[in-house]
């Protein structure tokens, strides 16, 4: 009797053992479901900073020297492939094809037609003029696509033979190389979205503003009173500008055009408020070769080639202006 | 024997003194009956049974615990390491597909186009088989989230970027440089905590099924301890020998020991093979395909970016040293061809480390051709149709470690089956060896009370 009740007791202390095991390895799965709260922020450009970093350092010099003053053409142009012996124009017509840096990545300025994979634009353009000019043939060219910031290197170390890339002329890069007489008056101005009802910069005090980093255009927007955002490339604005993340994209009109003939609801508004004279530059070492170019871009201009080359390009801007006034040194 | 018969039951009336009894008086008595021979046997059967019945229970449970683990190891951990690690590469394909099918003049190839979208869905599938397999509370499920939240936002500034390069606007390669930086940014660092996440859980889990079972041999080691002594025990108090049911119990007590040790080192060996000659190269060779496909878009986007591409050029040395070394013979590479278990797998990293070499000649071609102005050169040996593009070399690397991860994949599957193989039956076998060794003490014990009554 005492036996059974020890042994009874014994068996009930394992079963509850057993029992607890058992238990454990089936517990029940009411916990919550999780909870991950995602934002919806639209998604960024690589290297987007909002707010931008403003540049310091000094604005451009402007006083020194007048920038758009170059060499005036000496007497007629030389006819082509018929170049005086010993110039820059003589080597270029023996090599047989003129070397020109462009940019590929500025929209309706210099860029690949999608379709061809050739280079185009109002500067390839221009380009292909100075080459008829040389050879009376404008596809005796090879183009270098180039970055902004190489401009004035392939020129002094002879890489190109000139650059025509959207390049302001000012005092500073006179003293590195040469420049023809202007062949398109650029200035900041403003993009936004058709019936946003801003007419100019002075609409946009305390809205966000997109520029490319580390331009002047960054500067410039951020004394106006806006609140500027900067990306890498100049595309990237526009993207910004069609997701809301931005009210307006502010630089020179050269690139606006781009952008505004990519999106037909957005459009250039109100007046320039900088000055960018444009001209070709050119070793310092060939002024015969600045001189000549001076002497195609007379032509062009008053030949109408000007007028039809923005006309076939620049429109965005609205109607072709007149050509910029050629001015000299002398 | 004789001796010990007089000393038989406990007189009844004793039992039934009414009184409340003091403390020493109480512990008197209930020990009294074991100082008797046939209390004392009983007791050390009740102990024996309860030992043997703890064995049995412990042994069983453990075993039923450690095959789910095994079969967790297989069905689940290791399938989400799989799925995570597909996800990855994925969204890694889609992105260094999308640029390459940007290239081309904005009508993509169809082969591209079929790829990118063989991607989304690939890692849409992923994606779904991972949120199901991820524990809630870890940090893998808030990157599930991430990406889930993601994806289609990424696929669709593909689109818009898609749609762009058709019309031929530039805008098309901003949307794309944007979608490729959600990818790299955010998809892609997510989907590679993921595949972390998933790998850490295999290994945890494998490291659970590989334990070693001691307290159930520990406890099947005392049973067999106690049995020896009650044999010992009983031979010094009945000049017998042999107990048949105690010798029975005894030996079903070592094999059940033998048994249980054995399937826990058998499994634990599997597992361990499981890790080192599939899953630990599979990661190391996922870690290098994925590391390919990163270089291909960058090589890719470099060129879409038109001259702006210097970031990623830059990437892609920083990414192509990481695969094949500074020099093309180290890197992951390098470890891929050191750590591999067999000479399939040799030979398909050989092949990956011949055509990274190729490859790299390639693009040093392909980034002359691009510097000096002939983009459309640059352009046709990128993505076009000859033997000697970097599209053709590049889909033959891709090809040689898919068919590596393929192989080791399969090795890890069939050592956690083999895992789960050594460890099939042994329930059952605890408790029919339990049930051997309670009978056969009971058995044992039982013939020599009874001998006392």
């Amino acid at each position: 009797m005492r036996h059974q009740h020890l042994a009874g007791r014994l068996l009930a202390g394992v079963l509850v053992v057993v029992a607890t095991v058992g238990l454990a390895g089936c517990g029940t799965d009411d916990q919550a479901l999780p909870d991950n709260q995602i934002g919806a922020d639209p998604p960024r450009p690589v290297g987007m900073q909002d707010p931008a970093v403003i540049p310091t350092g000094p604005a451009a010099s402007s006083g020194s020297c007048n920038p758009r003053a170059s060499l005036r053409p000496s007497g007629a142009l030389p006819r082509p492939r018929q170049m005086p012996s010993g110039t820059a124009m003589a080597k270029i017509v023996q090599r047989g094809r003129l070397i020109v840096g462009v940019d590929q990545n500025n929209y309706q300025f210099g860029f690949r037609d999608p379709l061809t994979g050739q280079l185009t634009g109002f500067d390839v353009d221009i380009a292909r003029e100075i080459a008829r000019g040389l050879f009376g043939d404008p596809g005796r060219i090879q183009f270098r696509a180039i970055s902004s910031a190489d401009r004035i290197t392939v020129v002094k170390d002879g890489t190109v033979d000139m650059v025509v890339r959207t390049m302001t002329m000012n005092c500073e890069r006179w003293q590195e190389v040469n420049f023809s007489t202007e062949y398109f008056t650029a200035g900041q101005r403003v993009l936004v979205t058709r019936g946003s009802g801003v007419q100019a910069i002075d609409d946009l005090r305390g809205k966000k503003v997109c520029a490319a980093a580390g331009s002047t255009s960054i500067r410039n927007i951020a004394e106006k009173g806006t609140v500027p955002v900067s990306v890498v490339n100049w595309t990237d604005c526009l993207v910004l500008l069609q997701q809301n993340q931005v009210v307006a994209v502010s630089t020179d009109d050269s690139i606006l055009v781009g952008l505004a003939a990519q999106d037909p609801n957005t459009e250039v508004v109100g007046p320039r408020f900088s000055d960018e004279p444009y001209g070709v530059a050119i070793s310092r070492e060939s002024p015969e070769l600045v001189q000549f170019v001076n002497g195609v871009l007379a032509k062009i201009r008053s030949d109408g080639t000007w007028t039809r080359l923005y006309t076939r390009w620049l429109t965005s801007l609205g109607p072709a202006p007149a050509p910029p006034v050629a001015r000299y040194r002398d | 024997m004789g001796s010990h018969g007089s000393a038989v039951a406990v007189p009844p009336g004793r039992l039934a003194v009414p009184s409340p009894p003091r403390p020493p008086d109480l512990l008197r008595r209930m020990t009294t009956p074991l100082r008797r021979t046939p209390g004392r046997f009983t007791a050390i059967l009740a102990g024996v049974v309860v030992l043997g019945l703890l064995t049995g229970v412990v042994a069983f449970v453990g075993v039923r615990q450690r095959a789910d683990l095994v079969r967790g190891v297989t069905a689940r951990s290791g399938e989400l390491a799989v799925a995570a690690q597909s996800l990855y590469r994925a969204l890694s394909d889609a992105d260094a597909t999308a640029a390459s099918a940007f290239l081309s003049n904005g009508l993509e190839p169809p082969a591209l186009r079929d790829r990118y979208q063989r991607d989304l869905a690939d890692a849409a599938s992923a994606l779904t088989v991972v949120s199901a397999a991820i524990s809630d509370d870890s940090r893998g499920a808030a990157a599930v989230a991430r990406i889930t939240a993601r994806l289609p936002v990424y696929s669709g500034l593909v689109e818009t970027a898609r749609t762009y390069n058709r019309q031929g606007l530039p805008l098309g390669v901003a949307y794309l440089q944007e979608a490729s930086g959600l990818m790299r940014d955010e998809l892609l660092p997510a989907a590679q905590e993921l595949y972390g996440t998933a790998s850490t859980e295999l290994d945890e889990a494998r490291d659970r099924a590989a334990g070693f079972p001691w307290v159930a041999v520990l406890l099947a080691v005392l049973t067999l301890a106690a049995l020896v002594l009650t044999q010992v025990h009983l031979t010094r108090r009945t000049n017998r020998l042999l107990n048949v049911g105690l010798l029975v119990g005894t030996g079903a007590t070592i094999l059940l020991v033998a048994w249980l040790t054995g399937s826990a080192l058998v499994a634990a060996g599997n597992l361990r093979d499981s890790r080192d000659e599939g899953s630990a190269q599979v990661n190391l060779l996922a870690e290098a395909r994925i590391a390919g496909l990163q270089a291909r878009a960058d090589e890719a986007l470099t060129l879409v970016a038109r001259g702006n591409g210097t970031a990623f050029e830059e990437n892609y040395g920083v990414v192509m040293e990481q695969l094949a070394g500074a020099d093309g013979s180290g890197g992951l590479l390098a470890r891929a061809r050191e750590a591999a278990p067999d000479d399939t797998t040799r030979q398909a990293v050989e092949a990956a480390i011949a055509r990274s070499k190729e490859w790299s000649a390639a693009h040093r071609n392909v980034r002359t051709l691009d510097d000096s102005g002939e983009y459309a050169k640059a352009v046709a040996a990128t993505v076009g149709t000859g033997e000697q593009t970097t599209a053709a070399i590049f889909n033959q690397f891709d090809e040689a470690l898919a068919l590596a991860i393929t192989h080791n994949g399969d090795r890890f599957e069939r050592e956690a089956v083999s895992a789960g193989r050594a460890l099939t039956g042994v329930d059952i076998g605890i408790v029919g060896l339990s049930l051997v060794l309670l009978v056969g003490a009971a058995v044992g014990m039982q013939r020599r009370i009874v001998e006392y009554r």
